[in-house]
């Protein structure tokens, strides 16, 4: 079982999410707001993070805690993150997995809202299993 | 008036009446206006730096002719000058280059000793040099004092009235002295003139000087009011212009952020309504009578619809935005269509339209967002409005007559031809679309026109009821040696 963490200003969307990963066997914690999701990542460390862009105190709020999660030195630095967003807009257009880059978005995926949920859960789990295989082929740090 | 004794400490935060939009985007502070003058003086001084080495060409060439040619200025009754025009030429010369200098510096950091007073060195630097150019040349007997008036009509232009009226004040005086010495023969030259008896003739009359020196200042003073009013009218006008030109900037950045807010906030309750539609569809809340699945799925499909045209909107508004558009790249065209076919993929798989491709490489330089959602667009099309099991067939090539090129061809429904004209308007949608295929918003060959007439694309449908439709899109070649 892995451990969710979903990051998103709107309640009944992240509910929604979250019901259906819970039922594909998942650990899932929905968090409201940015500064309540930063003290949940310290308190535990999520195996993948869905985050929303857009939030009320802050346009870009997504954008900046991703790049915060990829600046920081601690456990969180190599969290995956899944962004769902409802502007597909890499300002003044339209932004596609070509430009995940660590610079403008550093995220391993994003889904454009309204999203499929069954496509949702099948991203989780690639996410998840392509995590899993780097772990596993990655050397044994040194003691 | 009553007031409570309250001990709590509390913040605190009263709104201030002006709009804090009116306060950002329409108020010019002080520092814009500022660099704004400060940015439209740097142009002056590079535009007169420029004139300046026209101007010690002219005199390194008049004291070459002096020495190589002294025959010619004999022939026309003139004393060859060969000394001075090699000092005032080394000297704005020298000066010239002090003044390249600084001005690279303020281009880098405005305002700080900047243009205002990089124009004031170089007109005094200039008037003293023009000075001893109206010395040797004649200042009486020759119209030298009429070249004062070049600097009067500049300054009138880069400075203030008042500010300029200093120049001609400059001018005035500097002229006066020369005339003063001259006539106190405190400095003597020969003049330009060979015949000795002109020049006596015009300066022993008693009142020849004089009448000169007033009449010179009496035109600068003329012109300096004529131009230094004209002036100011232009640059009145100028600054207006400029004004409203920063204020529609900021309007147009302000409109595409509030439309960025408006699409999150339109679309982000659709998400969540198709969200919870979708856990109703699929039983996360028990099993759903027939019936109430439908209306689920109506709902469901509904909200995906708006969420496309919500995108949609944005796309074609961010398109009439000439502002903050990315930089066009050099692109592969088959890339950019294999792109679009997979981005296409899901609807056709849905459909069962089958998608042949024959994709050759070429090269164009565009804008790549752009030109993905045209394709996009015109792909999509080809597939939606294909019958079921039919198929669609893309071809991109470059040809050295034709260049660039990409046809798009289906075997669906097809446009009469009374419609072809109107495809490209915004939201308009045939009658025999809009039976095919409920979901389209007829937003979708808008975006392509726009995105057409911004890249110089030239796109032909051709099109039969019942036959099919076929769209050519001819791009402009990518030109040698533009930048990838």
């Amino acid at each position: 079982m892995s451990y969710l963490l979903i990051i998103d200003d709107d309640e009944d969307f992240a509910t929604a999410v979250a019901t259906v990963l819970r039922v594909a066997g998942h650990d899932v914690r929905i968090e409201l707001d940015l500064s309540a999701a930063v003290r949940s990542m310290t308190e535990r460390r999520p195996d993948l993070v869905l985050l929303d862009v857009m939030f009320p105190e802050d346009s870009t709020g997504g954008f900046e805690l991703a790049r915060k999660i990829r600046q920081s030195h601690d456990a969180v630095k190599d969290v995956p993150i899944l962004m769902l967003t409802a502007v597909n807009t890499r300002f003044p257009l339209g932004f596609s997995a070509k430009d995940i880059d660590e610079d403008w978005l550093p995220v391993t995926d994003f889904l454009e809202k309204p999203v499929d949920l069954d496509v949702l859960a099948e991203r989780v789990d690639a996410i998840l299993a392509n995590r899993r295989r780097t772990r596993a082929q990655a050397p044994p740090a040194a003691s | 008036m009553m007031t409570f004794a309250d001990p709590t400490p509390r913040s605190a935060y009263e709104l201030p009446l002006s709009a804090p939009d009116a306060r950002s985007s329409a108020a010019v502070t002080p520092d814009a206006a500022a660099l704004w003058r400060e940015a439209l003086l740097i142009g002056n001084v590079l535009w007169f730096l420029r004139l300046r080495w026209a101007v010690i060409a002219a005199l390194a060439a008049f004291g070459l002719a002096g020495l190589a040619f002294p025959g010619v200025f004999h022939a026309l009754r003139l004393r060859p000058q060969v000394g001075w025009p090699f000092l005032a030429a080394a000297l704005l010369l020298l000066a010239n280059l002090g003044f390249l200098g600084h001005a690279r510096l303020i281009v880098r950091n405005p305002l700080r000793w900047g243009a205002t007073w990089n124009l004031w060195i170089q007109i005094v630097v200039d008037l003293l040099v023009l000075t001893m150019v109206v010395h040797f040349l004649g200042s009486l007997e020759t119209p030298t004092a009429f070249l004062y008036l070049a600097h009067v009509v500049l300054a009138c232009i880069f400075f203030s009235r008042r500010r300029s009226l200093v120049v001609v004040a400059i001018a005035s005086g500097l002229y006066a002295v020369c005339v003063g010495m001259e006539r106190l023969q405190i400095i003597q030259t020969p003049g330009i003139y060979l015949d000795p008896l002109l020049r006596q003739a015009l300066t022993s009359h008693p009142a020849f000087p004089w009448l000169t020196l007033l009449s010179a200042l009496g035109v600068y003073f003329v012109v300096w009011f004529l131009a230094s009013h004209l002036s100011e009218l232009v640059r009145g006008q100028e600054w207006k212009l400029a004004e409203a030109n920063r204020r529609l900037t900021l309007a147009q950045q302000e409109k595409a952020r509030h439309m960025l807010r408006t699409t999150h906030e339109l679309k982000a309750p659709f998400a969540a309504i198709a969200a919870n539609a979708q856990l109703l569809l699929k039983g996360h809340c028990g099993v759903l009578p027939e019936q109430a699945r439908e209306v689920v799925s109506r709902i469901a499909a509904r909200c995906r619809r708006l969420a496309v045209e919500i995108q949609e909107m944005l796309q074609l508004a961010n398109l009439q935005s000439a502002e903050e558009q990315p930089t066009p790249t050099r692109l592969d065209l088959a890339e950019t269509v294999r792109w679009a076919i997979t981005r296409v993929g899901a609807t056709a798989q849905e459909r069962r339209v089958g998608v042949e491709q024959s994709l050759e490489p070429a090269s164009v330089v565009a804008i790549e967002d752009h030109v993905k959602m045209l394709l996009t667009n015109v792909i999509a099309n080809a597939v939606v409005y294909s019958t079921e099991g039919g198929s669609i067939r893309v071809q991109c090539g470059e040809t050295p007559s034709d260049g660039p090129v990409i046809v798009v061809e289906d075997e669906g429904i097809g446009i009469p031809s009374d419609k072809l004209p109107r495809i490209f308007d915004d939201y308009y949608r045939t009658e025999e679309a809009v039976r095919h295929n409920k979901d389209s918003t007829g937003l979708g060959l808008a975006i392509v026109r726009r995105v057409a007439v911004s890249h110089g694309i030239r796109v032909r449908v051709e099109s039969a009821p019942g036959c099919g439709t076929r769209v050519t899109m001819r791009f402009p070649a990518a030109g040698r040696g533009e930048s990838a």
